[in-house]
Formats: C-alpha cells, structure tokens, sequence
C-alpha cells in the first residue's frame, strides 16, 4: 500500500488576541484507497486538521504531503487546479449552489476545467446511477431533501475521479437512513475506485464504515483503532474509546446498525 | 442596560451595515441640495438668464426628490432586510414587536437627521468646488458666484425631515408584514427562479425595432410627429427589454450546454438571471433617464455649436454699427467713441462704411434697400466674400441665407422704384453676410447709385470694424455695448455677444451634465445596495466553490463580470436609444451633431468608469474576505 497522505510534526496555533493552540505536533499517514474516520469531543481540532490537510487553512509548522506533493508551498492559483483535479470535498452543510440545478452542481468543477461537454455528460449520467439521483438531475438544489442534496454532493467531489476525498461530517445533517445510504456509498466508491477518503464525524456508526478510526484530543492523538472483521465489534470498540474519551456520550444512547 | 443603551450600542456594532445605509442617505441629501442651491441661485432666479431655465430647473429638483425617496426607501428596505435575522433572534429572546419597531423607527428618524445634517455639510464644500471648477473649464466667470443659500438650506431641511418621518413610518409596516419564522431564516431562503415570457420578449423586441426604424426613417417635420409615439414604444421596450427578454436570453443560454458548461460561465450567468430580474427596475429607470439627459445634453451641446458657427460666419466684423436715420450727427459722435475706445485699447482696426438707399417700390408699401457697388466690394473683399462685377447701369441682388433655412438661394427679381420710374433689373443675385442685413437688397453701380441718390431720401449707414483679433474685443463690446444699448441705432460686437450666449449655454449644460451624473452616481449607488445585500450569499457560495478549487482569477472574472454587466448595461442601452434620438433629431435640423455628443456619452461612460473601478475593488476584496 503506497502512502496517499503523509503528516509530519503538524501543529497549528490560532492567531488572535489569545493565541490559541489547536493541533500538537501531529504524525499520521493514510494509504492509498484507504477510508480514514477522525473522531474527537467537540473542540479537539478536527476540523483544523481537515482543513490544514486539504490546504485550507496553513499550518503553524509542520508538513502536510499528498500523493507526494507538499499543497502549501503549491502557488495560490496551483492549489486551486491541485484542489479540483486532485483532491473532492464534501461538506456537512452540502454547500451546493442553489441558483444551478443539481445537475449543474455535479459538473461544475469540470466546467471550470474546460472538459468537453460530451464527456461531462457521460460521467454526470454515470455517476447519477451510481448515487441513484438520475431523477432529480433536472431539479433545483431547494427542491430536494437532505439525503439527496448530500448525495449530490458526493457526486460533485466524485466526478473529476480525485485521488483524495475529504469529508467534514457529511451525515451531521442527515437521518440515519439518510445518513446509512451516504455511508455506504462512500464505502463503495472507496472499493470500486479506490479513492482515499478522510472522515471527520462524530457518529459512531458512520465511523463504524472506515478501516481506520483516529481519535484526537485536546488537539493531540489520543488513540487509532483498526477494523477487524466485523463491523459491530469495530463499532463496539468506537463506543468504548468514546467513552473514555468522554464528552460524547450523546451518541451512546442510540445504538443503530 | 437601558432600552436606549442597547439600541445605541446596537448601531455602533453593526457599524458597517448602518454605514452604508447612512452614507446613501447622506448621498441622497446632497445631490438635492447641491441641486437646490443652483436651482435658488439668484442670478438664474433674478432673471439674468431665461425663465424657463429656472423652470427647468425646479421641475427637475422635483424629480431628484422622487427619486431620492425611492433611493432611501430602497436603501432602508435592503438595510433592513441585512438585519432580519438580528430582528428574530431579538423577538425570540423576549423583545416585544412594538419595541422592535420603536428600536428601528428610533433608528431610521437618528439616522435620517444625521444624514441630512451632514449631506448639506458635504454638498456646501460640493457645491463651492462645483461652481469654481464651472468658472474655469466652461468659461462661466462670475456668472454663478457662490452665495449663502439660505432658501435652498431651508427647502432641503425640510423636505428631508418629511421624508426621513415618511420612511420611518414605512418601516414599522414593513416589519409588520413579517412573521418571526420569515425573520429567523432571514434571507437564507432561496429566491424564487426568475421567470421570463416569451411572448412579452418578442413584444419587447419589436417594440424596440420598430421604433427605431420609424425614428430613422421619419425626415424633417415629421420627427416632430413621430416623437411622441416613438417614444412611448421605446420606453415599453425598454422594461420588458430588462425584466423578460434579458431573463429570458439568459435562460435560453442554459440549454445551450457548449456555452453555458464552459469554464466560469455557469457561476456567472446563473447569478446574472436573478441580478437582471432584481434590478430590472432600476435599470429601466436609468436608461430612460439618461437617454433623456444624452438627448437633451446632445441637442444642446449640438444648438450651442450650431448658434456659434452661425454668429461667426454671418458676422465677419468684429463691431458693427448700423444708423437707422443715415450718417448723422449721432452716428458720427457714435462712431468717434467706437474709434476712441479701439484706440485707447492698442486695437489694430480698419474701419469700413456704406450708406444704403431705402426706398419704396412702385407698385407696393415695400422697401427696397441699395448700396453702392464700390462700397459693396471694399466690404465683401474685406470679409473674404466675391465682389461684383457690374456695367453701367446693371445692379445685383443680394439675397441672406443660413444654413437652418436650407439650401434654396433666391432668383433674381426685377423691381420698379416709385418716384423716379426707374426699374432694376439685377443680372444675377448672390448671398451674402458682408452687410448686417436679413433681407434682400440690391448692388447697382456707382453711376446708377449716382443717379438714384438724392439729399432728402432715407438712407441707412453702415460702419464696420474689421479688427484681425476678432475674440480680443469681448471688453470693448461690452462697454461699447452698453453705451448704445439705450440709443434707436444697431450696435453689436461679435465677441460680447458670444461670450454672451456661451455663459448661457455653459449654465444650462453644466446642471444638465450635473443632472446626468448624478443620476448615474445613484444607480451606481442603487446596484452595490443589491450587492451588499447579497454580499453573505456571494461569500458563502465563493467560499465553498474556493474550496473545491476556484483560482483568485476566476473569482474576480466571474465578478468583474457581473459587475460590469451591472454598471454598464443601462449606460449600454441609453447610448444606443441616445444615438438614434440624436440621429432623428439630425435628421430634423440637417446638422450634425455627433461629434459633440459623442463627447457627452464618452463624459458619462468616463465617470460611470471611475465609479465601476472603485467599487469592483471593494467587492471583490469582501467577498474574498
Ligand atoms: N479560526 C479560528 N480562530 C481561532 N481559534 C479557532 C479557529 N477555529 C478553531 N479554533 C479553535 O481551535 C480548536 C479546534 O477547533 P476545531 O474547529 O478544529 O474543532 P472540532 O474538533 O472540529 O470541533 P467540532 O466537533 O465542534 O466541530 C477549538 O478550541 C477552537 O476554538
Ligand atoms: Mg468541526
């Protein structure tokens, strides 16, 4: 398994009036085609860590490597072809833009690559099927549900093929049926494309999909825990650093599979 | 924390929202009192100019208040709506409607005052730079001197005051159509799709056509006729031209996938359809306007050089004084002080003079005017025209014509004088402006002239002033001017009278060019209003699409865009229904007036140009931020 993102020594501290440290000094790496869940209480410095690795936000020090290529010392307009030929995004809050249809959402970022509209329309009816959206494509983004306006935006970060899928809580926002079908897509786009996928959520059983599930605390690893054979013992486990970790007894309480 | 406290502290938290509503109403202010001030100036109300330029000009101030109290009523409603959210948490958290509504009307009547006090501030020192830059580029000295404009302060204040109260009462019914939900969500509901009729499209379109065609087909006359319908099948064009077929094209293009799915033209155009259909109105009601001010600036500007091209060529001589009653005792005590004041100021002059017989026709009450061929000749060389070449006993008719009249020159006609029988039978006629003379006369030569002229016939006498700098005489006129004002004979100097006519026109064409630029200025306003409003969405959405990898360049393209799309397209549309109102018009005087307008649209497209660049700056940094 060849290395697909590489951390080194990452740590990041808030500017401000009172600076603020958010991540320490960070190691972890994640193969290629491997699906990565970050977990964490509330404040731990997940979604610092998504964004310095996803070249949003720059690291304090410390070096972030994808696919061999450090995306910080890439030049600003670099970053932002690297982000839409490389790398798919998928928001909590979808992000999708509501004055474009849903089919128009899903191909933007190829539209901004200038690809032949022929083979944006070959890959949109592609991955439509794939996600079971071919229905709605003509739709506009506030006439949906949530399920399929995340669904759409899985499409959208899938459709330029990229090597590195990020993903900040896609089933926040989700019931858990939604929230099961989003998972298993990702689980099986992960299979059949073997893209890499990096996971921040706070349900247990959206983790319970990864190979990997890192734990962070207080802006430090804490634990990494490895799934076996059975998805209900790894997620047994999920429950059981959890707990130790404390501040997310919440999610104990409902215990869906 | 009193009720007061928070509503103060409020203001001063949300400073960047109530800036900008408190700038555009500051604006607003003092336009109309920069405007005021002219309109009240007294040396236009006194009557030193026409009347109806005084007219105008309050007619005009009634415009600008109408639109001022959209302007604020917009700025408010857009100020207002930016705060939704704010107004339910407030109502959640335990604030009663009525104090909600006392919180913004206290607001909006603090506002309002705070604006009008400072918007007359800004338009003093406006309106002191305006008129000093006036009297140097258009050659107005001291025909508008500032003064203290006590009446324009009054009528401002109060009619602001009005208005303020007006619009602040407006919005304790604007916030009560509203329901806490509508409050909360705020404006993160997403607008409706902008529709778009086909039928009304096609209708605007023809509508358009057709009334360019007839405005560029109709000659002469006619365009006076035509004007009225024209105009009425323009102005219905041109707002379905901005709320359908503008939505419509812009829909259209969707299907169009090579074009629509191609690089930044989604992001920009899916926006632009909502922009076109939120701004329709607006834009609508600066095309039209500025097509009227074009037009009006245009024909002006064009009547200004038309009337100075005329006053050049139909008087070659600098001075002119014309005796009634012949060459008299007054016409030579006249015509010594002429001579006196050329000299007492170095002028190099030649003067020139012919006495012209007036005498009646035999069969009619008409008078018929000779003069002398040899003295006819010394003036029409000295003004660079042809002599005549006549026999004994031949004479010639000289006939005025300009170029307002057409082209038609007049036939020789013979006549036959009473008392004497004898009969003219010119060999030819000519025109000519050598002589300040607006009807026909006659040449005849010297030895006719000699037996014609008798000691007790009623003649005219003419003395001209050639003088080789013509436009260095302004100030002699001007004295010479008013020392013969009160006297029965003629005196004209050509530098005065143009200095004159140029004040005049200076005067009417710099409030015309003033009207034009603040109505651009405002919608200008008008249009980052919108922006500002929708200035979260636009950051929220370019945030996301950065995320999935939009370069700084796109993103400024996508905006510049848009932008430029905003800004220009009612100056776009005025200039083109400005063109082909100018070009009728032409067709009306048979002159030409496009050079002079092109300079007037090239004025407006150059400050609309500044005001786009500022702007465009600024938002493109905050959206970015
Ligand atoms: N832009 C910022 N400026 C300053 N401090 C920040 C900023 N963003 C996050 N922080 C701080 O950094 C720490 C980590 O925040 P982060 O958003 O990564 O947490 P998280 O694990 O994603 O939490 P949650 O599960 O609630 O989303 C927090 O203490 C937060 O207050
Ligand atoms: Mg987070």
């Amino acid at each position: 398994m060849t290395e697909m993102l590489s951390v080194r020594q990452l740590n990041k501290i808030y500017g401000g009036k009172v600076p603020s440290r958010a991540l320490t000094d960070i190691n972890l790496s994640i193969g290629d085609g491997e699906f990565v869940g970050i977990m964490g209480p509330s404040g731990s410095g997940k979604t610092t860590l998504l964004n310095l690795v996803a070249a949003i936000d720059a690291p304090t020090t410390g070096e972030v490597l994808i696919n061999g290529k450090n995306p910080h010392k890439l030049k600003k307009s670099e970053l932002a072809r690297f982000r839409r030929r490389e790398l798919g995004f998928v928001f909590q809050d979808f992000n999708l833009l509501n004055t474009l249809t849903v089919e128009e959402n899903i191909v933007l970022p190829l539209t901004l690559e200038g690809e032949r509209v022929r083979t944006m329309e070959e890959k949109v009816t592609e991955i439509a099927k794939k996600l079971g959206i071919e229905s709605i494509l003509k739709k506009r983004t506030y006439e949906i549900s949530g399920g399929q306006a995340q669904r759409t935006a899985i499409a959208r970060a899938m459709i330029h093929s990229p090597k590195f899928l990020f993903a900040d809580e896609p089933t926040g926002n989700l019931d858990s049926k939604s929230a099961k079908d989003v998972m298993e897509i990702l689980t099986a786009i992960n299979r059949s494309e073997r893209t890499a996928m990096m996971l921040v959520t706070h349900d247990a059983v959206a983790a319970s999909y990864c190979h990997r599930v890192i734990f962070i605390k207080d802006g430090q690893l804490f634990n990494e825990i490895h799934c076996g054979d059975s998805r209900q013992a790894f997620f047994q486990k999920i429950i059981d650093v959890l707990s130790l970790l404390g501040g997310n007894a919440h999610d104990l309480s409902t215990i869906r599979v | 924390m009193t009720f007061r406290q928070f509503a103060f502290n409020n203001v001063l938290r949300n400073k960047r929202t109530y800036a900008a509503y408190f700038l555009s109403s500051a604006f607003s202010v003092m336009v109309f009192f920069v405007y005021a001030i002219f309109a009240f100036h007294p040396d236009i109300a006194g009557g030193k100019f026409n009347p109806n330029i005084a007219t105008g000009l309050h007619f005009a101030e009634g415009l600008i208040y109408v639109f001022s109290f959209f302007f604020v009523l917009y700025s408010m409603s857009a100020f207002l709506k930016t705060r939704k959210k704010e107004f339910g948490l407030m109502v959640m958290l335990g604030m009663t409607n009525t104090q909600l509504r006392l919180m913004v009307f206290l607001e909006n009547v603090l506002i309002g005052f705070g604006a009008t006090i400072s918007g007359i501030g800004l338009g003093l020192i406006l309106a002191k730079v305006m008129l000093l830059s006036a009297e140097n580029l258009l050659d107005l000295e001291e025909t508008l001197p500032f003064y203290l404009p006590g009446k324009a302060l009054a009528l401002t204040f109060a009619a602001f005051l009005v208005l303020f109260v007006v619009i602040s009462m407006f919005t304790v019914v604007i916030l009560r159509g509203h329901k806490l939900i509508d409050l909360i969500k705020g404006s993160a509901m997403p607008k409706k799709e902008p529709k778009s009729s086909l039928l009304l499209s096609i209708f605007s379109a023809l509508l358009l056509g057709a009334g360019y065609a007839i405005a560029l087909s109709v000659k002469g006359t006619m365009v006076v006729v035509a004007m009225i319908p024209v105009t009425m099948m323009v102005i219905v064009g041109t707002y379905f031209l901005f709320t359908q077929l503008s939505v419509y094209a812009i829909n259209k293009s969707r299907n169009k996938r090579s074009f629509f799915w191609r690089k930044t033209n989604m992001l920009f155009l899916s926006d632009l359809a909502y922009r076109m259909k939120d701004n329709a109105r607006t834009f609508f009601m600066v095309s039209i306007l500025s097509t009227v001010a074009f037009a009006a600036i245009g024909s002006l500007v064009g009547f200004k050089t038309m009337s100075t091209n005329l006053l050049l060529k139909e008087n070659l001589f600098a001075l002119e004084y014309t005796s009634y009653s012949g060459p008299d005792a007054q016409a030579k005590r006249d015509v010594e002080t002429i001579q006196n004041a050329l000299q007492a100021d170095n002028f190099d002059y030649r003067m020139l003079q012919s006495v012209m017989i007036e005498q009646k026709a035999d069969n009619s009450d008409k008078s018929i005017f000779i003069v002398k061929a040899s003295e006819f000749n010394e003036i029409a060389a000295a003004a660079g025209e042809q002599p005549v070449q006549l026999k004994d006993g031949e004479s010639m008719l000289i006939y005025y014509m300009n170029e307002l009249m057409g082209k038609n020159a007049t036939n020789a006609y013979p006549v036959s004088l009473a008392g004497n029988g004898i009969e003219l039978k010119p060999v030819g006629s000519q025109s000519s402006h050598a002589y300040p003379m607006y009807t026909d006369y006659y040449v005849v030569a010297d030895e006719l002239y000699g037996k014609l002229a008798q000691a007790d016939m009623k003649t005219r006498a003419f003395y001209l002033f050639d003088v080789p700098n013509l436009k260095a005489t302004k100030n002699v006129g001007k004295t010479l001017d008013e020392k013969f004002a009160k006297g029965d004979n003629r005196f004209m100097s050509v530098a005065y009278n143009l200095s004159i006519m140029n004040q005049a026109y200076g005067v009417v064409f710099f409030i015309g060019l003033f009207i034009g630029a603040v109505f651009f200025v405002a919608s200008g306003s008008f249009l980052y209003f919108r922006l500002y409003a929708d200035m979260p969405d636009d950051k929220r959405k370019f945030s996301a699409i950065t995320k999935l990898g939009l370069t700084d360049r796109e993103l400024s393209g996508i905006l510049t865009k848009q932008l430029l799309i905003l800004f220009f397209v009612p100056i776009a549309v005025a200039f083109v229904h400005g063109a082909v109102a100018l070009t009728s018009m032409q067709n009306m005087f048979g002159y030409s007036l496009m050079k002079t307008s092109l300079t007037v649209l090239g004025t407006f497209v150059l400050i609309q140009l500044i005001y786009f660049l500022s702007i465009r700056v600024r938002y493109i940094k905050q959206v970015r931020a």
